[in-house]
């Protein structure tokens, strides 16, 4: 590979920056690599969530409308939120406040620490992890999933409206860790997201 | 001091020209003037109780006699000591010439157990005796040779059982006790040259001469280590009068390096203090010896880059399947390691990226470390290495600046990760257009403060916790033919989840690219194209 000095390149945006050097060798060469080809580019790529979660619906979760989703990650960690079909959604003005401090302690409150996540506490599936209300209602939102509870989406105090604008995305509940075992378990009475689609005549976006 | 008067003065480390120059008729002499100085009743005495020539000169404090190759012959001790009953043992004490591998019983020497004999129990448990230094030093030598290493120098080791330095206190004491009048014995401690440092003297300079180098006092890479043990539990103490066999009676085991480990039958003290008497107990059978001859590592480093999105950067395999085509590990190592002829290597990188992360730019600075190298490649062989890595038929991964390193690039390897700038280059899809004041916007912020949760892709074997890192700066270049592609160039704080800035990882890092622009992105591909870090 031969070496280049640096070369000013057409794009106006790059003229004059300094700081914006690419590697002095093979610039040339670098370039070729890091560029696209557009006719490669789909329109709408697949979302993060998509490429490494499996997406998991669990209609009326305990109760009827109560709808939920568990993103499994490969490393075994699920993402657990409301589902798009959940009663909440459909309540005027939409969700308005979330509180962690539900069943026997403040969900928010809690800290998980070091690799092995001490402190962390081990939930049933039907645990409450938060109770969201909207203008006239309230509903629990639970577990989902057997198993340590390392995170909840404590911004969800502050903005409750994540769960409004982007349930699936910002507006997650928590993060759970369950035993490979009981995770086995708790597959068998979930649903995929076509299914859950069908069912609920929604669009499931992920 | 015996040897005074003659031509060559032996007084100090004589030099190998110095040696050289000694004749075996001289050296002959110079032998028996030693042994002639000493009063003879102790040498009979000594003689008597089992003990080598060998021992007998180290005892008295004679070190320059180690280096010679003739020995006292029996009939040169019988003109000494003037006797002539049980020559054939002093014979065999002293080193007869009659033959190199003896499988009769020899008389094992009672204090040095064989080792100034040059008599031995190899690995296989047979009994080996060699004539002198010489033939020690072949050993090692055809050892050297067969396993073909190519050396510039070495550092001996000798490792013998810590029980010897007793039976040198043990005999010393003894000899002071019945022979303090005469000449030569009457100070207070001892002169006993240890057994260690007279093998050292006797076979550092054959060892020179056979493997053409110099021995060095500083460790030099090249290591020569022969360790002396007793694999066998022995009683190693005569009983002293008026005592049990019991108590008096210590077990010791010895691991392969000689140190002792008591068993559990031990009784009595953890001392090292229970004296040795003379004469000292019978020897059946001399130590095991092994020897080892290996290089300490070598490091070879560079910068490598990574071409392909399906290569590890380390051997990656789960559940017996290996992730991803191969690994810059393996790819770099395995070719490396015939270069070194070495024994196996180890991987260093300075940082790592994911699978599917392209290693672009300056490259990523690495070291890969080679056990028992058995040579040390020259400037071109290194250089016809990286020329061989960067020929390969697939081109996954390319190596530059390949160069045989000394012991501070590692430091530098790992001094500065954390301060390292690293610089990328990612293709990102926002959810609606692209606008000019968009680019602006990225383009101005400078040393932008980011909040990172541990990403949940990592969550799962990292500490969950919420790190501060520095985006330095970022760049928007517009993909020609898209409204909503552009690649993002950024320079961030070494430790920044760059997938996780982009997407916003569940809104766990923020700000990130999405929450700046107030919409949904993505990130396709990521580059690394700058791994700042000198020397490499």
């Amino acid at each position: 590979m031969a070496d280049h000095t640096v070369q000013e390149s057409n794009d106006p945006e790059k003229q004059g920056k300094p700081e914006f050097l690419l590697p002095v060798e093979d610039e040339e060469e670098l370039r070729k690599l890091l560029v696209p080809d557009p006719e490669n580019l789909p329109a709408t790529p697949p979302s993060a969530v998509e490429t490494n979660f499996v997406s998991y619906f669990a209609p009326d979760f305990t109760k009827p409308g109560h709808d939920q989703y568990v993103y499994r990650h490969a490393n075994g960690l699920c993402v657990v939120g409301l589902a798009p079909g959940h009663l909440a959604f459909k309540d005027e003005g939409g969700i308005t406040a979330v509180d962690f401090n539900v069943g026997k302690s403040d969900r928010s409150g809690m800290k998980v620490t070091g690799k092995r996540k001490k402190n962390a506490q081990h939930f049933e599936s039907n645990t409450a992890i938060c109770k969201v209300s909207t203008k006239g209602d309230s509903y629990i939102v639970r577990c989902c999933v057997k198993g340590s509870l390392l995170e909840v989406n404590d911004r969800l105090i502050k903005q409750p409206g994540l769960l409004n604008s982007s349930a699936d995305r910002e507006g997650y509940v928590a993060i759970m860790m369950p035993r490979p075992a009981d995770w086995l378990k708790v597959k068998a009475s979930l649903m995929s997201g076509e299914e859950y689609a069908k069912l609920r005549e929604v669009r499931v976006l992920n | 001091m015996p040897g005074e008067t003659e031509a060559v003065s032996l007084s100090g480390t004589p030099t190998t020209a110095e040696l050289a120059a000694v004749s075996n008729e001289e050296e002959t002499r110079i032998l028996s003037d030693a042994i002639r100085s000493l009063p003879p009743q102790a040498v009979k005495d000594l003689l008597n109780s089992e003990v080598c020539i060998g021992c007998i000169l180290r005892l008295f404090g004679f070190r320059e006699h180690f280096h010679f190759r003739s020995s006292i012959s029996s009939s040169m001790l019988h003109s000494v000591l003037g006797e002539s009953e049980h020559l054939e043992h002093y014979g065999i004490l002293a080193g007869s010439k009659s033959g190199e591998e003896l499988e009769v019983q020899q008389i094992v020497c009672r204090m040095c157990l064989g080792i100034l004999q040059y008599l031995y129990r190899n690995d296989k448990g047979i009994l080996v005796q060699k004539l002198s230094a010489d033939g020690l030093a072949a050993y090692v030598d055809e050892m050297i040779k067969q396993d073909g290493h190519e050396i510039d120098g070495f550092s001996l080791e000798l490792s013998v059982p810590p029980v010897l330095s007793e039976h040198d206190n043990a005999v010393w004491s003894y000899m002071k006790k019945k022979y303090g009048q005469e000449v030569g014995i009457a100070e207070e401690t001892s002169k006993c040259v240890s057994v260690k440092d007279a093998l050292k003297l006797a076979i550092t300079y054959p060892l020179e001469n056979m493997l053409d180098v110099k021995s060095s006092s500083i460790p030099s890479s090249f290591r020569i280590r022969l360790t002396y043990s007793q694999t066998k539990p022995s009683s190693s103490m005569a009983k002293s009068p008026g005592e049990t066999n019991e108590s008096c009676k210590r077990r010791k085991t010895a691991d392969m390096n000689g140190v002792p480990v008591r068993s559990s039958n031990f009784s009595g003290d953890q001392k090292s203090s229970e004296p040795c008497n003379f004469p000292l107990e019978k020897v059946n059978e001399p130590y095991y010896l092994a020897l080892v001859c290996c290089r300490t590592p070598i490091y070879i480093g560079g910068r490598y880059l990574k071409f392909s999105r399906n290569v590890s950067q380390t051997r990656w395999i789960i559940d017996d399947e290996r992730k991803g085509e191969s690994s810059v590990e393996e790819i770099i190592g395995s070719n490396i390691l015939p270069a070194c002829q070495g024994d196996s290597y180890k991987f260093h990188a300075a940082g790592r990226e994911d699978i599917d992360v392209r290693m672009l730019g300056s490259g990523r600075p690495f070291m890969v470390e080679v056990q028992n190298a058995r040579r040390v490649p020259s400037e071109a062989i290194i250089k016809e290495t990286e020329t061989k890595i960067n020929s390969l038929e697939e081109k996954l991964v390319a190596v530059k600046n390949l160069k045989l390193e000394v012991n501070n690039g590692w430091g530098l390897m790992h001094e500065g990760e954390s301060e390292k700038q690293k610089q990328y280059c990612s293709l990102v899809w926002i959810s609606r257009t692209l606008e000019d004041e968009d680019v602006q916007n990225i383009t101005a912020s400078k040393d932008m403060k980011v909040l990172q949760r541990t990403p949940i892709r990592v969550l799962h074997r990292r500490s969950p916790l919420e790190r501060e890192k520095i985006i330095h700066w970022m760049k928007v270049e517009r993909v020609a033919g898209s409204s909503q592609y552009f690649l993002l160039h950024l320079c961030t704080q070494a430790g920044t989840y760059i997938k996780e800035f982009v997407h916003g990882d569940f809104g766990r890092t923020n700000p990130s690219i999405g929450s700046i622009l107030g919409c949904r992105a993505e990130i396709l591909q990521l580059d690394v194209t700058d791994v700042k870090m000198d020397g490499f």
